[in-house]
């Protein structure tokens, strides 16, 4: 399988441009994510990919190959619709058949080879069933049959299972994620799920306004984001706005305009630098009682507390600043209650203004 | 078993009402075509028979019977409005398709100005059109007819398949794209079955527009070229009995061609639109 390597690719559409400069890499063989909010320009990346959008600038490589302009007929890929796009005036059969009669391949082969990529979405028997007879999750299992079955060289998916309920979402992801790997196929995954990402990316670039804002796997993008906008989007973080007052020697010390001081990992930080630091709900440690001499230990206010079943959802006011946490379900709380919480310093999202 | 019976004999009710609410008018086309004497006010006419039929259909020459052989009149029809469907839909499909899945400059104006022989009312633009017509020998020809028919009927014909075009998401024809059709190929195995519904209606609309046009025929074909309508209008009036004949007759090529295109469409493209 070759990999997939897009420079510079520019798209605009009037005067939006929808994708700005792209400069991204696929490896043989992983499965990588497009993540952002609608509009960030990550369908449109992979419609230049698959050839149905030709970009205005820029280059794309499969291999070794520059396909940029190599109509989509040509380029061997295999694409997954978001509304399955299969095919309703053909039969299951015929739909998964019909590229392979493109190709010539001999009756008995395509007849196998139906079979076989059946049997691996595990739809065997259902040849003969018209797209309308099948339920959503089924018609999204033979929409990825009938890219599978080619064999392409990439495999580009398109919010593949954002029409499906959550309950076969959940279940579909590791469905996909696990023909992935067994296949080895070169795969390009787009979503605006953050969850889906994490589940099942090798690597997730995430895109904002038509730029790539940070590429690593899932967990470098959740521990360590670079950018304000990733600690937003992937997983929720409060965030507090905070100058760097002293640098030691492995750790900072961070002040707030109201005098919060907090301690984080030093990192490369440098005194009087502006930063936003990130605080995910789970590192908000609530204390039982008053505390005995630690570092980053704050009282806090109840704002809110919504019961979630699970957890309680809890909104801590620290000085000006809003914490968001989750506590289990068992604690009660009113709001305007006072708390004690722990930032571990260690854990604290250091990210430059 | 109540309630099977009961349902039958619902469904034989609700048959009996939709034969009647469509064939009830016809009927009495009918019976006017086998009218000698109908006088009022008998519901019924007094006397019965074949003549106007036989004369008709060229099988007897009576001069006390007002009604003239029309076969001549049936098959320039049939002949005109055949050829002017198939002209139109080759025309149509393309230009339809184009409209509705390319950025075409200036579409909405395209559209509009396939519009605007139906826009204005016919006569003045026949009248208009006869010079044109005469001075590149086209008037009093067939060939200016189906010219004309073709003119009247490209409206239905890129109207109402550019719709069917833009009915089928574009998802559909991508995916053909990605497992390596062609456009052409695209074309002919994706789009034309699933438009396939769309395409008849317009056919079909096409042909009976064609085969009833009478202005653009009177003005531009006369005296010349006679088809069914002109018959028809010229002896409707003072000869109920003839006009009713040709009205008949002018029913059997429509039903025909609508089996005809309903096989050409096979079924399963019409079953694949209700998924």
């Amino acid at each position: 399988m070759p990999e997939v390597r897009l420079e510079g690719v520019t798209k605009r559409y009037g005067k939006v441009t929808a994708v700005d400069h792209l400069d991204l890499t696929v490896h043989d063989g992983e499965i990588l994510t497009l993540l952002g909010p609608s509009g960030c320009g990550k369908t449109t990346t992979l419609r230049c990919i698959a050839g149905f959008v030709v970009p205005d600038e820029g280059h794309i490589f499969l291999g070794d190959e520059e396909v940029t302009h190599l109509p989509p007929e040509q380029r061997d890929i295999g694409f997954v619709f978001q509304n399955y796009a299969l095919w309703p005036h053909m039969t299951v059969f015929q739909n998964l058949a019909f590229g392979l009669q493109l190709r010539r391949t001999p009756k008995e082969e395509i007849r196998k080879r139906v079979r076989e990529v059946l049997s691996l979405v595990r739809l065997s028997g259902m040849e003969d069933r018209y797209p309308r007879q099948l339920s959503g999750g089924q018609q999204q299992r033979v929409a990825l049959a009938r890219a599978l079955v080619l064999r392409p060289r990439v495999l580009l998916l398109d919010e593949p299972l954002s029409n499906l309920d959550a309950k076969l979402r959940e279940e579909m992801r590791f469905e996909i994620r696990e023909l992935q790997r067994q296949l080895g196929i070169t795969a390009i995954y787009v979503t605006h799920d953050q969850a889906e990402a994490l589940v099942l990316s090798d690597r997730i670039a995430v895109l904002n306004e038509g730029r790539l804002i940070q590429l690593g796997t899932p967990e470098e993008i959740y521990q360590r984001p670079t950018d304000r906008f990733v600690a937003g989007f992937i997983g929720l973080s409060s965030f507090i706005e905070a100058q760097v007052a002293e640098v030691e020697d492995e750790t900072a010390v961070l002040e707030t305009e109201d005098g919060i001081r907090l301690r984080v990992p030093r990192d490369a930080l440098t005194e009087g630098q502006a930063v936003t630091l990130a605080v995910r709900p789970e590192h908000v440690e609530i204390l039982e009682g008053p505390p005995v001499d630690l570092e980053n230990v704050f009282q806090v206010e109840v704002v809110r507390a919504a019961y979630l079943g699970d957890s309680i959802d809890c909104r801590l006011r620290l000085g000006k600043w809003e914490l968001r946490t989750q506590l289990p379900p068992h604690k009660v709380l009113s709001s305007g209650e006072r708390l004690w919480v722990r930032l571990p310093p260690e854990k604290m999202i250091v990210i430059p203004s | 078993m109540a309630t099977k019976w009961r349902r039958a004999l619902l469904e034989g009710l609700l048959l009996c009402f939709v034969l009647f609410v469509i064939f009830g008018p016809i009927s009495s086309l009918v019976i006017w075509s086998i009218a000698i004497r109908w006088y009022w006010p008998h519901v019924f006419p007094q006397e019965i028979g074949l003549a106007y039929w036989k004369q008709a259909l060229g099988l007897q020459r009576d001069w006390a019977i007002a009604a003239v052989s029309i076969w001549d009149a049936f098959g320039t029809s049939i002949l005109v409005a055949l050829v002017a469907t198939a002209v139109v839909m080759a025309m149509a499909i393309p230009a339809g398709y184009a409209l509705a899945r390319f950025r075409v400059p200036l579409k909405a104006l395209i559209l509009l100005l396939f519009l605007m022989p139906k826009a204005f009312p016919q006569q003045p633009i026949f009248v208009n059109l006869l010079p044109t017509f005469t001075k590149w020998g086209l008037a009093g020809t067939v060939q200016g007819v189906i010219l004309v028919h073709i003119l009247v009927c490209l409206i239905f014909g890129v109207w109402i398949t550019t719709s069917a075009f833009k009915a089928i998401p574009q998802e559909l024809e991508e995916a053909a794209r990605s497992v390596g059709a062609t456009r052409w190929r695209t074309f002919w195995k994706v789009l034309f079955p699933l438009a396939a519904p769309g395409l008849l209606v317009s056919t079909v609309f096409v042909f009976v527009t064609s085969l009833t046009e009478f202005t653009g025929t009177f003005f531009i074909g006369l005296p010349f070229v006679t088809t069914l309508p002109m018959l028809l209008y010229s002896s409707s009036g003072y000869n109920m009995q003839f006009a009713s004949v040709i009205a008949i007759v002018l029913l059997i090529p429509s039903l025909l061609f609508m089996t005809f295109v309903q096989r050409v469409f096979r079924p399963e493209y019409m079953g694949g639109i209700a998924g």
